[in-house]
């Protein structure tokens, strides 16, 4: 393996047992950085049997001559100090293991102390180690205002004693959710991106771990299964989402030959998982109409009747106007084109939609195919006067040529 | 570590006839929260505020101090009360404030105490 492969799949577990011990994200990725560069200086020369340990022994030293340089008192209890381990140390079997700690940092970094919005992008920063250029690209902000944003918040965390603990039971259900949540909008923002797919990439790839790492380790919680199976869906199809010229292919159009078969047998088990464990969720309930989509390569068809009875369900646990618009496209599927504009006139508020892109691009793909030329064209334009990225914006001028 | 419990409130909703009797539940669910506190052993400090007409606020700048009839900044809640607690972490505070009685609109701000 690379070195930098081996460093970024070490990352999550040495950064989590850092920051656990030292109850300080910034130093613990500090410490981090510094083992990552002494790494790369002695991996060159011999490579250690077990590269984590490795990172993860060479961190904890530096960590602790930072603290003393520091000359802060700490009641941390050591282990036997080693010195700086020799590459001749790892040719022995690493016979300190590694405390697993990504849960409780992943809890840490979604604690519902951190604002929202500053949660995804200091789980993806400190777990999974992105730059802060890739976040600040991500989340439409710069990267000074990143910066100060995640520096905020990890000294919160530090300052304000946000514990370093798995909550209790009694926390449970507002803790896992604001974990959830935040994996979802880091996902969203991976894929959203149409223009930047490629680039997303190894982004998204992130979201897919950490959502893994999730399920390993919380496998009795269905939403946790459902949002690992979601993430696993929607990535399966990223080879298809652009065609040649770069413009974005809609689900049903996508060429299924291209789609990841290793992910969608990964979701499909995991989703089996959760129905085993009884009950459902919005996260279920979104993987399944994933999984309903991606069932056309086995069948030839897309089951639009299965997905609106999907889509009616999950608007029982998010009655917004994303799910309604999504039913609206699946009623115009399963009822015709006519159907589907009249329960896209029924969405509640639809006045505040008109500047919202999901939204006029499904009214001008309903009066499209409902011969509503006219109407159809306007909101096309509608939807493209809203700066949609780049191959979506390609995709929707391709339609409206069409028109005409 | 230490924790300030910051009570804030309309100090409106306690007007009239009906928000003394409002004043009178609070108060009583305040005194059954610090006496919880107390055999928890986490209270080292409480208090309930007079309303903020009877502050007196003193700015200094660069010419010299001077005196002000009233609360430092007029906003619609004030400053009511406060606890001063000590807790394990943040979690564990912000369990003690949630279980605070505030009346709709009030807000209580946890804030950990500087340890110097």
């Amino acid at each position: 393996m690379a070195i930098g492969a081996a460093i970024m799949a070490a990352r999550p577990r040495v950064v989590s047992a850092l920051a656990a011990r030292l109850r300080d994200l910034d130093a613990a990725e500090e410490a981090f950085a510094e083992a990552t560069a002494a790494a790369v200086l002695v991996w060159q020369a011999q490579a250690p049997r077990d590269p984590a340990a490795w990172l993860w022994r060479t961190a904890w030293n530096r960590a602790l001559d930072a603290r003393r340089r520091a000359g802060v008192r700490q009641r941390l209890i050591l282990d036997e100090v080693a010195p700086m381990p020799t590459p001749e140390d790892d040719l022995i079997a690493a016979d300190q293991p590694i405390p697993d700690e990504r849960l409780r940092l992943i809890f840490v970094c979604c604690h519902p102390a951190i604002a929202t919005d500053t949660r995804a992008a200091l789980t993806l920063k400190v777990v999974c180690g992105l730059s802060i250029d890739r976040l600040a690209r991500a989340f439409l902000m710069s990267e000074a205002a990143m910066l100060q944003r995640l520096t905020r918040a990890k000294r919160k965390i530090r300052d304000a004693g946000v514990p370093f603990e798995v909550p209790g039971p009694a926390a449970w259900p507002e803790r896992l959710e604001a974990v959830l949540a935040t994996l979802e909008i880091a996902y969203a923002q991976a894929y959203e991106d149409a223009a930047l797919i490629a680039e997303g990439a190894p982004f998204a790839a992130e979201v897919l771990r950490l959502s893994g790492i999730l399920a390993d380790l919380i496998p009795g919680e269905g939403e946790v299964l459902g949002l690992a199976a979601l993430v696993r869906f929607a990535e399966a199809r990223r080879p298809a989402r652009l065609g040649p010229s770069g413009v974005m292919v809609p689900l049903p159009e996508q060429d299924m030959s291209l789609w990841r078969g290793d992910l969608i047998g990964e979701g499909a088990g995991l989703l089996d998982s959760a129905a085993g464990l009884g009950g459902t969720g919005p996260r279920r309930l979104l993987a399944a109409i994933h999984g309903a989509h991606l069932s056309r390569r086995e069948t030839g068809v897309t089951p639009w009747q299965d997905i609106l009875h999907l889509y009616d369900a999950l608007a029982l646990f998010r009655p917004d106007a994303e799910t309604a618009v999504n039913r609206a496209v699946a009623v115009g599927e399963v009822d015709g084109p006519a159907a589907g504009l009249m329960a896209l006139d029924a969405v509640a508020g639809v006045g505040r939609l008109l500047n919202w892109l999901p939204y006029q691009a499904a009214r001008a793909g309903l009066c499209h195919r409902a011969g509503l030329t006219q109407d159809a064209a306007g909101a096309y334009s509608a939807a493209l006067a809203l700066n949609p990225a780049r191959a979506e914006a390609l995709d929707l001028e391709g339609q409206l040529a069409q028109l005409t | 570590m230490q924790y300030m419990l910051l009570i804030y409130e309309p100090e409106n909703a306690y007007v009239g006839q009906e928000g003394q009797a409002k004043l009178m539940d609070i108060v009583g669910k305040h005194m059954k929260l610090s006496a919880d506190m107390r055999d928890a052993g986490v209270m080292q400090a409480g208090a309930g505020l007079q309303p903020g007409a009877t502050a007196t606020t003193i700015k200094t700048t660069a010419a010299g101090q001077t005196l002000h009839d009233g609360p430092f900044a007029e906003t619609r809640e004030m400053l009511g009360g406060f606890y001063m607690i000590e807790a394990p972490d943040l979690d564990g505070a912000l369990a003690w404030a949630r279980r605070i009685p505030v009346l709709p609109g009030g807000m209580v701000e946890v804030r950990p105490v500087a340890q110097y």
